[in-house]
């Protein structure tokens, strides 16, 4: 088993063994679930439980203080400040003039127009692709984190077990676990996809745990946990490519994905909306083949209103 | 099914819930490895769980559960000490007798899991300690540092990746 996998499966253990640890854990089920996934997961809980159970041989925190006097010093790191300054300041080289931020203070933007795709590079040689009319924020405090207010991104994470990648939208929080994924924020709803590695989502209240070919889509307000959905891994982040594929997606989000993807202005009208798309798009340079296309699998007619062009049944 | 009436509440509760959710149990103790045993160790739990006399339970389910679980776990660290004295077949090693109490690792081992903890730094290394040794609960840890719960937790996910890092050198090696 590759070395990631093996570290991803260690992480889930211990955080297992953590929650446990909480005289108020209920949640058996979930764990069982778990458990159920991979015959892997039980052979590495096992095993650190074991090591665990071990471990009440360590003497007390009180009487140990002394002893970690002993410690060798440890070299200082330069400040917070100037580290993650450095690392946001070398995110975003390449991908706009630094100047468009106040680098030292407040949020960092970046923005696409619909259309506009752009790839920007991390200082930890994460990547992350941003679809078109897209918005994602990082902060200089925290070099491991990026918060999509509204569009598309894909995201290629350098994993770093002390330090997982955190990505916001909406209220939903995605935690890498060694990974690619993209995410999705549109009105009201966010959606995930995992094309590599395991992401978890809100891991500190649902805390679901998707795998490749896995996603969910959470809506705002919703009290219940998003269900886990089976993805096609090859489709995932289509928009890169140009290659949109749905299955039973409503029309309105097929839409709202051409608007992004390449800055395609298509209505639907309220009699069509409630029509579960199928199939897959190719975007073509010529927009008009695109929204035929669409009509065409969706059983719609497009007709063109100026820039646009309505769908209706 | 009879059901023995002279027992206090909290021993025909606990007793119930085993019955009610004897499936779910089950289940759980074949993805824990209980494989053809599940039956069996169903029965352990169910004597180990009612002979103790024990006061009311907040959760009864999640207390089946978690006795489940450290059956389980019991089971595999003996199996474990097996294997070890079996591999290790010194006069030391053939006087004892596997347990699940008896300690899996060595001195030397334990040594090893000490560096590895001290390594992760001062801050995950103590709450670790107050967490794991001290069995104070995280957000008291937080409060007592005066840090947020998801720092205490980070730290805890530090201390633990370490921990399986370490675990898996002992195996391999």
């Amino acid at each position: 088993m590759p070395v990631d996998r093996t570290t991803a499966i260690d992480a889930q253990a211990s955080d297992w063994l953590i929650r446990q640890r909480d005289p108020t854990f209920a949640d058996w089920d979930a764990f069982a679930d778990w458990l159920s996934e991979d015959p892997a997961h039980g052979d590495a809980y096992d095993a650190l439980a074991s090591l665990d159970a071990d471990l009440d041989a360590l003497p007390p925190a009180e009487q140990t203080r002394v002893a970690w006097g002993a410690e060798p010093v440890r070299r200082r790191t330069p400040s917070r400040r100037a580290w993650f300054g450095g690392a946001v300041a070398a995110a975003l080289v390449g991908a706009l003039g630094l100047s468009s931020f106040g680098l030292f203070g407040g949020p960092n933007a970046v923005e696409t127009a619909p259309g506009e795709h752009r790839t920007i590079a991390l200082a930890d040689g994460s990547r992350i692709e941003i679809n078109g009319a897209s918005r994602l924020l990082f902060d200089d405090d925290r070099p491991r984190f990026a918060r999509l207010e509204r569009g598309e991104a894909m995201f290629h994470v350098v994993h770093k077990d002390a330090a997982p990648f955190v990505v916001e939208a909406g209220s939903a929080q995605f935690v890498d676990l060694g990974t690619a994924f993209n995410v999705v924020r549109g009105a009201g709803r966010t959606a995930v996809a995992v094309s590599e590695g395991i992401v978890a989502y809100n891991p500190k209240g649902a805390n679901i745990r998707m795998t490749a070919g896995q996603g969910l889509e959470a809506r705002d307000g919703d009290r219940e946990a998003p269900k886990v959905q089976t993805i096609d891994p090859a489709s995932i982040g289509g928009w890169r490519s140009g290659l949109l594929v749905y299955n039973g997606a409503p029309l309105a989000l097929v839409a709202e994905d051409l608007k992004r993807t390449a800055g395609i202005d298509v209505q639907v009208a309220p009699t069509a909306s409630d029509i579960a798309f199928r199939g897959a798009l190719i975007v073509d340079p010529d927009r008009a083949r695109t929204v035929a296309d669409l009509a065409a699998l969706s059983g719609t007619r497009a007709e063109r209103q100026g820039a646009a062009w309505v769908l209706t049944r | 099914m009879t059901q023995a009436t002279d027992r206090n509440d909290a021993a025909s509760g606990i007793e119930g819930v085993l019955l009610a959710n004897r499936d779910r149990i089950l289940r759980f103790l074949v993805l824990r490895g209980a494989g053809d045993a599940a039956e069996d160790l169903f029965q352990d739990l169910w004597m180990r769980l009612t002979e103790k006399r024990t006061g009311p339970i907040a959760d009864p389910l999640a207390y089946a559960m978690r006795a489940a679980n450290n059956l389980m776990l019991d089971r595999y660290r003996a199996s474990r000490q097996r294997e070890l004295r079996d591999k290790a077949w010194g006069e030391a090693a053939a006087v004892q007798k596997p347990s699940a109490e008896a300690a899996l690792i060595s001195r030397e081992q334990l040594a090893l899991v000490e560096q590895a903890i001290a390594e992760t730094g001062e801050r995950p290394a103590r709450i670790f300690r107050r967490f794991r040794v001290d069995g104070v609960l995280q957000r008291d840890i937080a409060t007592e540092m005066g840090l947020s719960l998801s720092t205490v937790e980070a730290d805890l996910r530090k201390v633990y990746a370490a921990l399986a890092a370490v675990r898996r050198q002992f195996d391999a090696g």
